[in-house]
């Protein structure tokens, strides 16, 4: 039996246990707060859990129809006209108990491909289209990325059902339709036309052998356009549908044939109008082939109850569809087809609703004080909308679906923050949206707390209770190191101080600018916060710092491929400074050639396949009259470098340099034979696991690496107050949050730093060899961009803060920290205030982001082996909450892994 | 118009690709199990006047309402209720 790397360092007297800080209970020990939902809601959670990922072909059947039909239309006209045949297409399923209704596809989690912006990945693997997507890279990192094996997952096809690319099940006579639209996209998607020119850009073969080697995870251009956004659910709610065509119909009348000193895309006003009212007619009739069916179904329920719920549903929607709302549950409902339409405008992943609570309060504001609603009917409300939420599926290839965000689509809500006069937000309908959160413990809308010093105490000990539930959310964001960042990065394009503080998180944690807008509802007004930036899930994603050290060591040539991808520096590297000159050149040469392909992808976008419904729902579009692609958003400067692998590399640059260049204990050369001999160790594939402790050695290996190893393992690491390492982590921080300054998006503005793992770090740490930290090949990096590498944090969580914020977080969009404990270490009242004491440490300190995972680790090594036992276990990835069978094998093991505090 | 199983009934409120919900008994059932006495077919192209069944590629055929030149494919399983041109059989 080979030993494994645990046992190995046993021998020696070191442990690699996970426990930190005393230890955990031998029993199982499950989470302390566990409330129920209502039981309409706790039946619909049944239906969910039972619910296979599913797709048809009726929404592409009907755009691609419509769009073939109108070939010299304006393209933004031509979009538009599109959209609304879809939507009017759309089939309306309501199933029994639901309140709030409509869906995405006819399914309870349905979604669907959309072939205009890439039709190759989905066609037969032999087919040429396929070929050419793996010759470009556009499909290497799907061999490295794994989804989970159970939950809704179809992983491989049944009976008359075939599964798309291992996740998603579609009705086997629905194929050979998908197949025909999609060969008509063909040469015409984003994916192809971008193609054809971003190989246009000096350098391109250095970003095809970027993409084929995994340095990079996906392009974005084609893959998801837009989401890691704020929505902005204004207009729809202050308007109604008939009061936007009324306003684009006046707005129309004033810019026909006016240029009004804007000779380039003035004229366009016009175009962009009409294609708003085409949108919007697609949708009002949605929604009406929805209200006819709850009429319908109306008609033929037995059940009293359910009868009258039928009857409720199809008057709000008769009234929505061209009204905007007078009551609560009608402004819920609002605000849900808004949500639907828009995912399904685009493929999106991240598409946030922003600040519900603050957002909705008109309506639960006078509700309540008319007694038209209960408290407890609004929080039945909110657990539903967690249903709705968690349903929601995004149809896109398994690399971006499985290897970056292992299924999930991150609708965060924020909660908390300030209002525009700068006090706090925290309204009553805030505390009823935790409660809900800790009622129905479901993946979606994971919450985000916008921590601010100013929040009441027992909101935040109401926050630490909800992540007591396990469900990993509410994660907590520092509100003034967003706002400073906003004020700083959209300074010019006019971000004051009141604009700064209507923030929120778009997808996981993202920082994105939003503004204030009046809704006055009999004679009140309030102000609501919503969206108003271009989508953060664009530029240049991700960029693995690993695989960049790899490649600055060897001289720019892969080694797991032996593939060439940068040309070769040529240099010694003889001091720490030169590696680290070096690696930042590389990195440079990456992010450079990256920007500029991406620009052509989302250019070429923009042209044919541009925002019309999530656009024009965002400040200033509709003011403008220009859309997204003719920079009708208030905030556009929102294209971004998104790095993976931060801490890992910020390791094995502290033991490169510790062991080579300051001891000079063993040459570089020798390093790099260990690193390529993976110091004689099986990969993590033939191990078949991802994390460090269970890797093998090899029976050949004679313990020729040993001893490096060990110097590598022991070598400094982040996460424990150790400046030789922290000093290296800010320089890189000070490096690379200015450096994004220096490229251009095509909006004509510059990037900033994102550092989120999602969970590229399992997919790029599958396509990377041994790390000079002694991380083994195709094992998991550390997660996120602040936390330690599992097991490396010894001095406990305290001291992780300090290296954590020894930067300035302000900088970047965002950071990312998460950390595991121990449910017995947080247990009751003293626990609760522990865990807040911990939070306003980390925030105190400027620490961007924390989340917990409130979880015994034996829990998840036996949800491991008995997967069938727990389909309903959630756990904290990073940023996100997934249910546990849903992650892929990589993740499942980097979690398990990961240092668990038996105290804080 | 031949009907075959739950999927094909207006009854039938799918979950997923595998399964749903009946809305007369509220019991979840299996898309391709048989129909019951109570089954309301779902218009679908292949019961439309308007549909033409390709005589090879028996999954696909064409919309003859399309306005479209050569007109536009349609197949026989898509569900036509919210099609304006659909045409009973
Ligand atoms: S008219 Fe409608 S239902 Fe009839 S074949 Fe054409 S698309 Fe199908």
């Amino acid at each position: 039996m080979p030993k494994k790397l645990k046992e190995v360092l046993a021998d020696a007297g070191v442990s690699m246990e996970n426990e930190a800080g005393g230890h955990a209970p031998k029993s199982l020990t499950d989470r302390e707060v566990k409330m129920a939902p209502h039981p309409r809601v706790e039946k619909l959670r049944d239906v969910f859990m039972q619910t296979l990922s599913s797709a048809n072909n009726e929404f592409p059947y009907w755009y691609t129809r419509e769009y073939f039909q109108h070939d010299n239309e304006i393209p933004v006209v031509r979009r538009a006209m599109a959209l609304k045949a879809a939507f009017s297409h759309s089939t309306p399923v309501i199933f029994p108990g639901e309140l709030l209704v409509m869906h995405k596809a006819p399914f309870f989690r349905g979604s669907f491909p959309m072939p205009w912006l890439s039709e190759g990945f989905y066609m037969a693997k032999e087919d040429e289209l396929y070929q050419d997507a793996l010759k470009r890279g556009a499909t290497s990192v799907d061999e490295h990325s794994k989804f989970g094996q159970g939950g809704g997952n179809v992983v491989k096809s049944f009976g008359k059902v075939v599964s798309i690319a291992g996740k998603f099940g579609m009705r086997q006579e629905e194929v050979p339709g998908l197949l025909e639209v999609a060969r008509m996209w063909v040469g015409k998607s984003v994916d192809d036309l971008g193609h054809k020119y971003e190989q246009m850009v000096p350098g391109y073969e250095t970003k095809e052998a970027i993409m084929r080697n995994v340095v990079c995870m996906f392009d974005s251009g084609f893959t998801l356009p837009q989401g890691r956004e704020v929505i902005n659910y204004f207009y729809p709610l202050s308007l109604g549908f008939d009061g936007i065509i009324n306003l684009a119909k006046e707005m129309k009348a004033k810019v026909a044939g006016r240029a009004d000193g804007d000779g380039l895309t003035g004229m366009n006003r016009l175009y962009n109008y009409e294609a708003v009212i085409l949108a919007t007619e697609g949708l009002q009739a949605w929604v009406r082939n929805y209200a006819k069916e709850a009429r319908r179904l109306e008609s033929i329920e037995k059940d009293a109850v359910q009868k009258a719920e039928y009857k409720g549903i199809a008057e709000r929607l008769e009234w929505l569809e061209h009204n905007s709302p007078r009551t609560f549950i009608e402004a819920f409902q609002m605000i849900e087809t808004m949500h639907l339409a828009v995912l399904n405008e685009d493929a999106i992943s991240g598409m946030s609703p922003g600040r519900i609570a603050q957002i909705l309060f008109p309506w639960f504001d006078q509700d309540i004080k008319a007694g038209r609603i209960t408290e407890d009917e609004v929080i039945e409300l909110l657990e539903l909308d967690r249903v709705v939420k968690t349903s929601i599926d995004c149809f896109a290839s398994m690399g971006v679906v499985g290897g970056v965000l292992s299924g999930n689509t991150f609708n965060t809500v924020s909660c908390g923050g300030l209002q525009k006069n700068g006090n706090h937000a925290c309204n009553r309908l805030e505390y009823l949206l935790l409660e809900a959160g800790m009622r129905n413990v479901m993946p979606q809308s994971t919450l985000a707390v916008l921590y601010d010093e100013k929040l009441p105490e027992d909101y935040l000990l109401l926050a630490t209770e909800c992540i007591k539930t396990g469900g990993g959310y509410p994660a907590f964001m520092n509100n003034q190191v967003g706002m400073e960042f906003l004020k700083h990065h959209y300074g010019p394009e006019g971000m004051d101080i009141e604009d700064a503080r209507a923030w929120a998180i778009g997808g996981c944690l993202e920082t994105s600018g939003c503004t204030w807008k009046p809704i006055t509802l009999n004679g009140t007004t309030y102000w609501i916060p919503g969206g108003a930036g271009q989508p953060t899930s664009v530029g240049v994603h991700f960029i693995s710092m690993p695989k960049v050290l790899e490649l600055t060591l060897w001289d720019g040539v892969d080694q797991r491929t032996g593939e060439r991808v940068f040309k070769a520096h040529g240099k010694k590297l003889a001091t720490f400074d030169e590696l680290w000159a070096q690696y930042k050149l590389y990195w440079q040469e990456a992010v450079h050639v990256l920007d500029l392909t991406n620009n052509i992808q989302h250019d070429v976008w923009r042209k044919n396949n541009m925002a019309v419904i999530n656009s024009y729902m965002k400040p200033d579009c509709l003011d403008k009259g220009h859309l997204i692609n003719e920079l009708g958003y208030r905030y556009n400067a929102t294209y971004n470098v998104e790095s993976a692998g931060t801490i890992t590399t910020i390791n094995s640059m502290a033991a490169l340099k510790k062991i080579v260049y300051d001891d000079k204990k063993v040459s570089l050369d020798e390093y790099r034979v260990a690193l390529k001999d993976n110091f004689g160790f099986k990969t993590a594939k033939e191990v078949n696991s991802f994390s460090l402790a269970d890797q093998e050695k090899r029976e050949d290996g004679p313990g020729k690496w040993d001893k490096l190893h060990f110097m590598a393992l022991q070598a400094p690491k982040y996460g424990n107050d150790d400046a030789y390492v922290d000093n290296i982590l800010l320089d890189w921080e000070n490096f690379f949050c200015k450096d994004c300054y220096n490229y251009e998006s095509l909006n004509a503005k510059p990037l900033y730093a994102c550092q989120i793992s999602v969970s590229t770090h399992g997919a790029m740490g599958s396509a990377t060899i041994a790390t000079a930290d002694g991380r083994l090949a195709g094992t998991t990096f550390a997660d996120a961009s602040m936390s330690a590498f599992p097991g490396t944090d010894r001095n406990g969580p305290y001291a992780l803060l300090n290296s954590a914020s020894i930067w300035d977080h302000s900088m970047s969009q965002n950071s990312q920290l998460n950390i595991k404990i121990h449910p017995t270490a947080i247990q009751g009242e003293e626990g609760a205030r522990k865990l807040l004491d911990l939070t306003r440490a980390y925030m105190r300190k400027g620490g961007f982001h924390v989340q917990y995972n409130i979880v015994d680790s034996k829990v998840l090594k036996d949800a491991q082996k008995n997967p069938q036992n727990y389909r309903d276990l959630m756990v904290r990835v990073a940023g996100f909450t997934q249910y546990w069978v849903e992650i892929g094998k990589p993740v499942q093991d980097e979690l398990i892994a990961r240092t668990e505090y038996e105290g804080v | 118009m031949e009907l075959m199983h739950h999927r094909d009934c207006r009854n039938f409120a799918a979950v997923d690709v595998a399964k749903g919900i009946c809305h007369r008994t509220k019991n979840m059932v299996p898309a391709d199990g048989d129909q019951c006495e109570e089954c309301v077919a779902t218009p679908k192209c292949k019961g439309c006047r308007n549909f033409t069944a390709d005589k090879v590629r028996v999954e696909l055929g064409v919309c003859e309402a399309s306005t479209a030149t050569p007109k536009f494919f349609a197949y026989p399983d898509m569900v036509a209720l919210t099609c304006e041109m659909f045409r009973e059989q």
